[in-house]
């Protein structure tokens, strides 16, 4: 019986996820991580064995559109310009958010100093001098391109390669394909800065939501509070034993039910209050912080001291790589900055340069970076006119979704490069444009997935995360 | 390239193989069905590129239409009837040549399987005769097969018998009527129903129990969640702040229209049109809220005529979707790859939502609107108001308590308060530190002096430990004071002796310990604000030190600047120190300009509550040491008055009982407010009519060619299609004739009493979408519908009068091997219940469940800080107290951008749904284990079944009764009684863990004594909540 019902169960599980016959786990045909039948992930079958460089990913998700120009995409000849205005020949009818669009379009040019760095000879900002320290691990991708020129739309596009929401998240395609290789913890974590400002713009669940795959392939939000996740702490006065006796009676009569109905469903669920268990401990184990030497807190700056910060989160994210966790995103809002680039762009500047830099120096000392994806970015970069009165210092800038700045690092990127190069204005892309599908295309295809053969039917179309439209892998920054 | 031009040569001896391979299977074959066999695999594997959509058609050939098919190309022919090897289409399917091969091996389409190979084949030699797409065909009635009375059993006995199948027999009484319930109502039945049911269970009383529950007001509850879900209901917006809208009277509506079972097409008629109707009333247009039900976007720098363009490709969608199951959303964009769809029709369909009197604005600017004042609110009022008066009563006693306690308080106070007591003690710093150079001196006084380098910007850090004369902090003081040594002898070493302070924080540091904690600080108040009414995000406010945003800020220039400033800050608790425990202020000076560091300031901390730490005027205390009083009884009133208002702040259990009486009193007002005129977001014309284009590849700003308002030809074609309006759209979708939307309702109706639907893809029934199990079932069942009238519960009553619906859901390892989908029905299906039926069952197993119908919406209890995560502060929900606790789940408060956490696979409610996703997961399982409803439940239901006896048999037997609608058998007794006696043994020891545990939720906690008893019946009740039989749909 038992044996009949955990193949079968696998089979009903297929069937039941809407997923096509003859589908069959990524995971296993890779042979990689054992992953058990109930947790491994299901892809198309004639999916092509590409040897993966990268395990897991980890996305340093910048909310709001941090600037190019002032900090990475240097354009000394642009001080020429300064208070002009923006050449039509340049702006070529893109469109404006109704923010500024009846603003004359009055050239600010970048307001910090940059220098380069490293063997690479990267330029970067003053701004983001640990980030420079470790320019030549990175890769500059200065030629992103997009096609939403609000928030919402635009950070949906970035993550779910649909503008409109109710797609499958970048992580949720990821968690899907791959499968676990962590029978403890979710496959797919998202980690959220706590801020204090009320952000303007509020990060949906859709950006890690699972859309038309089964809901098991959302991520899982980490929260930085008494409950991690979700219902995952038990109400005072229930002690752990009385948990741990609690599940085995529950365990002895479903099984008790599984033998008289028959239903394989029930083992699954028999597991499913298993693994719930186990992660009610090893969810806070990984949570705390406290077995992390001084040395840790030291390279991270001194907010990884505070739970929750955007410091603390990339200590976390670095243990939920060691974890084996396939994707893991953090979000830092509050980078939308139309005003005060003095004061608004260096506060979210303090607050991630030096924990970015050191996630990637702590995974390397790891050993870990060459099998994790990093990858720091916005929703889209911003514009090289000045939004309010451009030669004060309250002057900000508005959204531009026609290039900006992202880099990658580690698990299969060509460490030290920059790729892509914009115009006089950073205004468009002049050399080897990246749109946001050509990114997911090559981090799919560095985790060993051929992005046009990872589909999934739902409502009789065949989806995948890059869309319909022509889309390529970016040979130029695989190392 | 690679396309259907005639190929030069074949590989003869790969058809002899392949001829000689397949030439046994086909003397098996009944005749192919064009429909059914064919038409899928040419859909998926040619239509790609050779189907409807123009701009991917490869070789300029179709082969989706018969003329093109057998039509004759460049001398050679896609398709000779009869003939394989004449027709091109067939050479192409079989041939070696991996450049010739179709479908082409890069195309990710799948390969022709031996089997599909050999149905193309068979269809070819038997004439490749065409026809439509099953679901294009108008529905007939079949005959009914003899083989039952019941025509739903008959069809299905039909197929069994042909895969030499029987049925199951029937399912115990119990598990028949809680199935029947779910399905019906969303609800479990009551002991009292199974026990008589059970006793006779006859036909004509499971007839009636049928007919009861269909007249239940709770049947359009259960009706309705379905519809809500299609229609992407939701109480906000979904974008940007996600603002609240006050749509919910059409849910009402909707309620009623079902409760009143309003046949479907009227349902349709006036949830599309109802405004454009003869006969128009206020209700009529209420329903048209179902198409204003999308998301909006009041993103600031959106373009709203894109934001409006979205909102009417939305409302297409769904039509398509909900109606017509067809995935309408790709022709959005070209015309459908698969389905006889054209760009253009899309557009047409667009263009009967165009002209809504919108303009894309989101918020309270979502116009149109209906003023309508729901009928459903007063009944909330009446019971949140008597909710309010008995809290009231509550709140006055434990204030007489509470106040009881103050005068010997204020006694002992004023007997050792010493002369010189103080409310605020200075800190002297172990430690202050800068960020960017700043170097300090601690004076006397412990005041902080600046010295050496002027950095432009700077943050402090003052270490210090508590002051040991008090034992807790309340709040803290800022005194920031003029300096000979500043800028002018002002208050900063800066450019102009000003200065500004973006930010403070408050850390507490634990020796030998490397994460901090931080302290909330919840108020703050200066001496001095300049006014900055007319400049925006100037800086000034002494608030805005505690947002953590440099942009904004305190200073106090325009003040005097050779005086001295002060602010205080409020912590929200009390703050108690260990003693390896250590303070940490924070002073930030990061604002836009910089070169506005203090020069000169001190730091105190205070343990008083109230005043003290929320304004600048002497602490009441400090009053009274001053006042020299001789006797108590000559005090002030009103210093008296001030320090009984700061007693009653340190009275936790007051606080706690006036607490509850505010959270009341609020929920009060936004019922009252509920209950008065509402804007609800519904359909109407604007005078001028907009103009309709295709949109070029669905891009809202790229008009082509102009449309009108128009149907899908290809569906079911108008004689008359000129000036058509939403009335004739609605009329057009529920005529007899169009084939798609009877049977898309019997679908859904079916999927509602089975879990799945006759069709598998309830939201597609185009040629991508899955065959039905039983096509003649369902098209019977769609002639029935029209032919009743469009009555829904004549098809439901059909459905659970069939002996199939009763059938067992146990199935042999065999059965499950046949068919592991359970596609034949030759046992009932067996599926978790969904997760807001789970919620409503606890409700009711408990006793508490609030069943009234309709009203504003409700907040079920969630974990705490759901909402201020994603708005980061902006927003927090609070749960509603009383009665409203346990409403339906149909009514909680639907946040689109965070559904209720509780309802774990619920439709997202973005988009329309019509189909099922249930998974099962570990976080399912920690909902269940550890959300509060089902906890509260599971003490009530402890509570109860120990009140009905006390007796551990008997009352298991009522929790199992209750939850299960069955007693328990004597292995399963064994099992839950070893787990009691574990649980009443550790609570009896530990008697605070029982209170603990017993005083989850809002019910009146239990008795000290029997709190170990509750507590150890209550893990007994959330095990049987837990149950894989408690949670299914057996």
């Amino acid at each position: 019986m038992n044996n009949i019902t955990t193949h079968l169960n696998r089979r009903v599980f297929l069937q039941q996820s809407g997923l096509n016959l003859g589908a069959m786990a990524l995971g296993s045909l890779l042979g990689r991580e054992s992953a058990s039948a109930a947790s491994s992930a299901i892809s198309s079958l004639d999916l092509p064995q590409l040897a993966p460089k990268a395990k897991r990913v980890i996305f340093l998700t910048q909310s709001g559109g941090p600037s190019q120009l002032e900090l990475y995409d240097h354009k000394p000849g642009l001080m020429k310009w300064a208070g002009q205005e923006l050449p039509e020949s340049v702006r070529q009818g893109q469109r404006l958010t109704t923010m500024t669009a009846k603003q004359k379009q009055l050239i600010l040019p970048g307001i910090t100093k940059f220098s380069q760095h490293g063997k690479s000879g990267a330029t970067v900002s003053e701004w983001l001098p640990h980030i420079g320290s470790v320019a030549d691990e990175l890769c500059f991708v200065k030629s992103m391109v997009t096609d939403q020129i609000n928030h919402a739309p635009a950070m949906t596009k970035m993550l779910t390669g649909h503008q409109l929401p109710g797609r499958p998240s970048f992580g949720a395609w990821t968690s899907y394909g791959l499968g676990s290789s962590n029978k403890n913890l979710p496959d797919f974590l998202v980690l959220i800065s706590k801020m204090k400002r009320a952000s303007d713009q509020p990060l949906y669940d859709h950006y890690w939501g699972s859309g038309f795959l089964p809901s098991r392939y959302q991520g899982v939000k980490l929260r930085n509070s008494k409950d991690p996740v979700l219902y995952l702490r038990d109400p005072d006065g229930l002690p752990r034993e009385l948990r741990r006796g609690m599940l085995d009676g529950l365990g002895e009569l479903n099984r008790k039910r599984l033998e008289q109905t028959g239903d394989p469903e029930i083992a699954t669920r028999i597991k499913q209050y298993e693994m719930a268990f186990r992660m009610q401990t090893s969810i806070p184990e990984l949570n705390d912080l406290r077995d992390e030497p001084e040395s840790i807190f030291e390279l991270y700056g001194s907010d990884s001291r505070r739970p929750g910060s955007y410091a603390a989160n990339c200590i976390l994210a670095r243990r939920l790589a060691e974890r084996g966790v396939r994707f893991i995103q953090l979000f830092h809002p509050d980078w939308d900055h139309h005003s005060r680039l003095p004061s608004w762009c260096t506060a979210r500047c303090r607050d991630t340069d030096q924990p970015s830099a050191a996630l990637i120096k702590d995974l390397k000392m790891r050993g870990l970076l060459d099998e994790t994806l990093v990858i720091w970015g916005g929703e889209f970069g911003r514009g090289v006119a000045g939004q309010g009165k451009w030669d004060s210092p309250e002057a900000g800038r508005d959204h531009h979704p026609r290039c900006f700045t992202m880099w990658m690092a580690g698990g299969g990127i060509k460490p030290g490069t920059t790729y892509g190069a914009t115009d006089d204005f950073s205004y468009n892309v002049v050399e080897n444009p990246v749109h946001v599908r050509d990114l997911h295309a090559t981090a799919l295809e560095l985790l060993g997935i051929e992005h046009e053969k990872f589909t999934f039917r739902a409502q009789g179309l065949d989806f995948r995360l890059t869309g319909v439209e022509p889309t390529k892998v970016v040979k130029g920054i695989l190392a | 390239m690679r396309c259907f031009y005639p190929s030069s040569y074949l590989t003869t001896s790969l058809l002899v193989l392949f001829f000689s391979h397949t030439s046994n299977l086909m003397a098996e074959k009944k005749k192919v069905s064009f429909s059914h066999d064919v038409l899928p695999l040419l859909s998926d594997r040619c239509f790609h590129c050779h189907g409807p959509d123009e701009s991917h058609r490869k070789a300029e050939l179709r082969l989706d239409q018969e003329d093109e098919a057998k039509g004759e190309r460049d001398g050679s022919r896609m398709l000779v009837p009869g003939d394989l090897a004449a027709s091109e289409v067939w050479q192409r399917i079989i041939t070696a040549d991996q450049d010739e091969l179709m479908p082409p091996p890069d195309s990710h389409r799948k390969p022709l399987n031996e089997k599909e190979r050999a149905t193309l084949r068979q269809w070819i030699l038997e004439g490749a005769e065409w026809g439509k797409h099953w679901a294009f065909e108008k529905a007939k009635r079949p005959a009914v097969p003899t083989l039952s009375q019941h025509p739903i059993d008959a069809f299905i006995l039909q197929k069994l018998k042909l895969e030499g199948l029987k049925p199951s027999p029937p399912a115990p009484a119990h598990t028949q009527l809680r199935r029947l319930s779910f399905d019906l109502t969303g609800l479990p039945p009551s002991p009292a129903q199974v026990d008589e049911f059970a006793k006779n269970p006859s036909e004509e009383n499971w007839q009636n129990l049928v007919d009861d529950l269909l007249q239940s007001p709770h049947h359009g509850e259960r009706l309705t969640m379905w519809w809500l879900d299609a229609a992407r209901y939701s109480d906000t917006d979904g974008f940007q702040l996600d603002a609240k809208r006050s749509n919910w009277p059409w849910r009402d509506w909707v309620l009623q229209a079902f409760n009143n079972n309003m046949p479907f097409d009227q349902f349709t008629l006036e949830q599309f049109a109802g405004d454009l109707l003869p006969d128009v009333t206020p209700e009529k247009i209420l329903a048209t809220c179902f198409h204003r039900n999308h998301m909006t976007n009041g993103e600031g720098g959106r373009d709203p005529e894109e934001s409006r363009i979205d909102y009417v490709i939305d409302r297409v969608n769904t039509t398509g979707t909900v109606w017509l199951g067809l995935t309408l959303g790709c022709t959005q964009c070209h015309s459908h790859k698969f389905d006889p769809i054209a760009h253009k029709d899309y557009y047409s369909l667009f263009a009967f939502f165009n002209s809504i009197d919108e303009d894309g604005r989101a918020g309270n600017k979502a116009k149109p609107y209906l003023k309508y004042r729901s009928p459903f609110a007063q009944r909330a009022v009446e019971e949140t108001t008597a909710y309010v008066s008995k809290q009231q009563v509550l709140e006055a006693a434990a204030r007489k308590k509470a106040v009881a306690k103050f005068s010997p308080w204020l006694e002992s106070r004023w007997k050792h308060l010493p002369e010189n007591y103080r409310a605020w003690h200075s800190l002297k710093p172990r430690l202050v530190t800068s960020s960017d150079g700043s170097s300090f001196q601690t004076e006397k006084e412990n005041i902080i002096q600046t010295v050496g380098l002027k950095p432009k910007q700077d943050d402090y850090s003052v270490i210090a430990a508590m002051p040991k004369s008090i034992k807790r902090i309340t709040g803290w003081k800022l005194e920031i004071f003029p300096h000979v040594s500043h800028t002018d002898g002002k208050l900063s070493r800066g450019e102009d002796g000003e200065f500004i302070l973006s930010n403070v924080k408050l850390l507490v540091q634990k020796r030998g310990v490397s994460q901090v904690r931080e302290v909330e600080i919840t108020g703050a108040i200066a001496n001095f604000e300049p006014d900055n009414k007319d400049k925006k995000r100037q800086y000034g406010k002494i608030k805005d030190t505690l947002d953590d945003d440099p942009r904004n800020g305190w200073t106090t220039s325009s003040g005097d600047p050779r005086q001295k400033h002060q602010a205080v800050f409020e912590l929200k608790q009390p703050l108690l120190l260990a003693a390896d425990e250590e303070l940490v202020f924070v002073l930030l000076h990061r604002s836009t300009g910089g070169n506005a560091n203090i020069g000169r300031f001190r730091i105190s901390v205070s343990d008083q509550s109230g005043e003290t730490v929320k304004g600048l005027q002497t602490a009441p205390l400090e009053e009274l040491a001053k006042s020299e009083l001789t006797a108590l009884e000559a005090i002030d009133a009103k210093l008296r008055e001030r320090l009984l208002a700061q007693f009653l702040l340190d009275d936790s259990v007051y606080q706690k009982s006036l607490n509850e009486l505010e959270v009341a009193k609020v929920q009060l007002v936004e019922v009252k407010k509920r209950s008065k005129e509402l804007s609800v977001m519904v359909l109407a014309e604007r005078k001028e009519k907009r103009d309709s284009h295709v949109l070029i590849r669905g891009v809202w700003d790229a008009k082509g060619k102009k449309v009108q308002p128009g149907i899908l030809p290809a569906i079911l074609p108008l004689p008359n299609s000129k000036d058509l309006t939403r009335v004739d759209l609605a009329k057009w979708l529920t005529s007899p004739d169009n084939p798609l939307t009877a049977r898309v309702i019997s679908n859904h109706l079916w999927q509602i009493m089975f879990g799945s639907g006759l069709v598998r893809s309830p939201d597609d029934f185009g040629l991508q979408g899955k065959m039905p199990t039983h096509p003649d079932l369902l098209d019977w069942l769609a002639v029935e519908l029209v032919e009743s009238g469009w009555d829904l519960r004549h098809i439901l009553r059909l459905i659970a009068t069939s002996e199939t619906y009763r059938q067992s859901s146990h199935v042999t390892p065999d059965l499950l091997a046949r068919d592991p989908q359970n596609l034949l029905l030759a046992r009932a299906p067996r599926f978790r219940l969904p997760a807001w039926m789970i919620r409503d069952n606890a409700l009711v197993a408990a006793g508490l469940l609030n069943p009234a119908i309709g009203g504003p919406p409700v907040k079920p209890w969630q974990p705490k800080g759901v909402w201020n995560e994603i708005f980061m502060g902006r927003l927090t929900y609070q749960p509603s107290v009383g009665p409203a606790q346990y409403r339906r789940t149909l009514y909680a408060f639907w946040r689109r951008s965070s559904a209720p956490t509780f309802l774990f696979d619920s439709a997202q409610r973005r988009a329309c749904s019509v189909g099922i996703s249930r998974t099962n997961t570990p976080l399912h399982a920690l909902t269940l284990l550890n959300d509060t409803t089902m906890l509260e439940a599971s003490r009530v239901l402890a509570e109860k079944s120990y009140q009905h006896s006390s007796e551990l048999l008997a009352s298991m037997q009522y929790l199992a009764l209750h939850i299960l609608s069955r007693e328990l058998k004597a292995d399963e007794v064994l099992v839950f009684k070893r787990e009691h006696q574990r649980a009443l043994n550790y609570y009896l020891a530990k008697p605070t863990q029982a209170s603990l545990l017993t005083t989850v939720g809002q019910q009146k906690t239990p008795d000290q004594k029997n709190a170990p008893r509750i507590a150890a019946q209550m893990t007994i009740a959330s095990m049987m909540l837990n149950l894989d039989e408690a949670i299914t749909h057996e």
